[in-house]
């Protein structure tokens, strides 16, 4: 497995964020659906070693985040998308990528293949050499998911990946997902269901650092049916789900 | 003409993008990322000039306090802690909110830690260096007398401190080893120069603990100490036989 949480519980001040996950997944695309303050961030910075737990256990890729050179290990196999991507304006995209190959320590001999690769799976070649303060948002995201991939990570962390892409960019998007999620393992956290049904061969929905509900998309499909909200059936899934874990 | 069946033309262009994309790093880089032994590190020293900024604006605002503090009321005690708020500001200005991609270089092999901490001695040994050729410029007059004295009794600690933290961290590979070890060192060495001193400044605060920072006699042994840490890293970090 490449990801087990066992009673995860991370904690600020009296709030808390995510209360007791425990989740097992390996290869795959693993949706992560839930309303704001869910608690999908958190998790996903935890997931991301920026952010330690509170309480309960983590291992990732097989080693233990919370010692030095197993978390180093664990940061080279790594790739994450924040959900504010920051990045320094002045960078061309190839530069930008760059930066993080190296930081991510590839071998440097490695490093102009990876890039290269990297920016042609995102679709930004034409763009590789324009500085970022002159992209688009949508531009900028895929930026963002070119540094997360570039090496070939065997833990892909995507926190909205799709926000600000446009139909065509979404639909190249997931085929990327799927294509990646053949031997990694991608966690995706997003709003967008449709990302979910057409991406993902796992869902899990959080509400109120709990999750309430892990199984296939069709799963969560079939609890919405005649008693969910929504235009669509995943929709209806999605809020009946929620519902049921309010009430 | 035809292309044979079995051609992979995705593949083929990457490898043509790889070419024409690929950067030459300068000669400067190069020699850092070896004395480094991270190529990550030395881009990050070479390519984020903006990041620098803070730090610039931190040794400034903790020069001009010392050079202040030194001019009215002739108390060096600024001095001794100038090192350790210029560390703090260092510290709290890479991080969010203010590294636009701190969020991103957390999760990253190479420690954010490690890259402050190259980056700041880059900083100190660069002000250091323009202090001492101010000062022999402007040597002779009171102000400027002030003014070599605040770089030396600044500038050069602080260098071979931070030298000291940065050879650590790289024998170890702990960026905390060497902060650790750079914080322990100063306060030992502030309060051994303070034994030893016999006599101090009259008016100063504490001339005995200041002797860290006005005793002259230490300046060299500073020097000594940051070009000492500076063959320990080279040392540590020099290309191991059958590597390549």
């Amino acid at each position: 497995m490449n990801i087990e949480l066992s009673d995860l519980t991370r904690r600020f001040g009296r709030n808390t964020a995510v209360a007791g996950v425990t989740l097992e997944a390996g290869p795959g695309v693993f949706g992560l659906l839930g309303p704001n303050g869910a608690g999908k961030t958190s998790l996903l910075r935890m997931l991301a070693t920026i952010l330690p737990p509170s309480s309960g256990s983590l291992r990732l890729l097989d080693r233990d985040p919370a010692r030095p050179n197993p978390r180093r290990e664990i940061r080279r196999r790594l790739g994450y998308l924040p959900q504010n991507l920051g990045y320094y304006p002045s960078f061309t995209v190839l530069e930008f990528v760059e930066y993080f190959a190296l930081l991510k320590e590839i071998p440097p001999a490695r490093v102009p293949k990876a890039v290269a690769t990297a920016v042609e799976r995102t679709d930004l070649g034409p763009k590789a050499r324009a500085k970022l303060r002159t992209l688009s948002g949508g531009m900028l995201r895929r930026v963002g998911i070119a540094q997360a991939i570039v090496n070939d990570p065997d833990l892909l962390l995507l926190d909205e990946p799709t926000a600000g892409l446009d139909p065509e960019q979404r639909v190249a998007f997931r085929a990327l997902m799927r294509d990646l999620g053949q031997t990694a393992t991608v966690i995706v956290s997003t709003h967008l269901v449709e990302d979910v049904g057409a991406a993902c061969s796992e869902v899990a929905l959080m509400s109120e650092g709990r999750i309430v509900f892990r199984g296939t998309p069709g799963e969560l499909t079939a609890r919405g049916e005649d008693h969910g909200v929504g235009d669509a059936p995943l929709e209806r899934g999605y809020s009946a789900v929620l519902q049921a874990a309010r009430a | 003409m035809t292309m044979p069946d079995d051609v992979d033309l995705d593949r083929v262009w990457t490898n043509v993008a790889a070419e024409v994309w690929r950067r030459q790093p300068r000669r400067l880089e190069r020699t850092a990322a070896r004395l480094l032994k991270s190529p990550g590190l030395a881009r990050a020293l070479f390519t984020t000039p903006s990041l620098l900024l803070p730090w610039v604006i931190a040794s400034a605002v903790a020069l001009a306090a010392g050079a202040l503090a030194q001019a009215g009321a002739g108390q060096p005690l600024v001095w001794l802690i100038a090192p350790a708020v210029a560390a703090v500001g260092i510290a709290y200005a890479y991080g969010p909110g203010v590294d636009p991609a701190w969020e991103l270089s957390c999760s990253c092999a190479v420690s954010d830690r490690m890259v402050l901490l190259t980056r700041a001695v880059a900083v100190f040994a660069v002000n250091a260096l323009l202090g001492l050729a101010a000062s022999a410029v402007a040597l002779g007059t009171r102000a400027e007398a002030d003014t070599a004295q605040v770089t030396f009794a600044w500038l050069l600690p602080m260098t071979a401190i931070c030298a000291l933290a940065l050879a650590v961290a790289v024998a170890a590979r702990s960026a905390s080893a060497g902060a650790g070890a750079g914080v322990a060192v100063w306060i030992i060495l502030v309060l051994a120069s303070g034994a030893a001193s016999q006599s101090g400044t009259p008016g100063a605060v504490n001339p005995h603990l200041t002797a860290a920072i006005t005793d002259a006699r230490l300046y060299l042994p500073y020097l000594a100490a940051a070009a000492c840490c500076a063959a320990v890293v080279i040392f540590a970090t020099r290309p191991q036989r059958g590597i390549k």
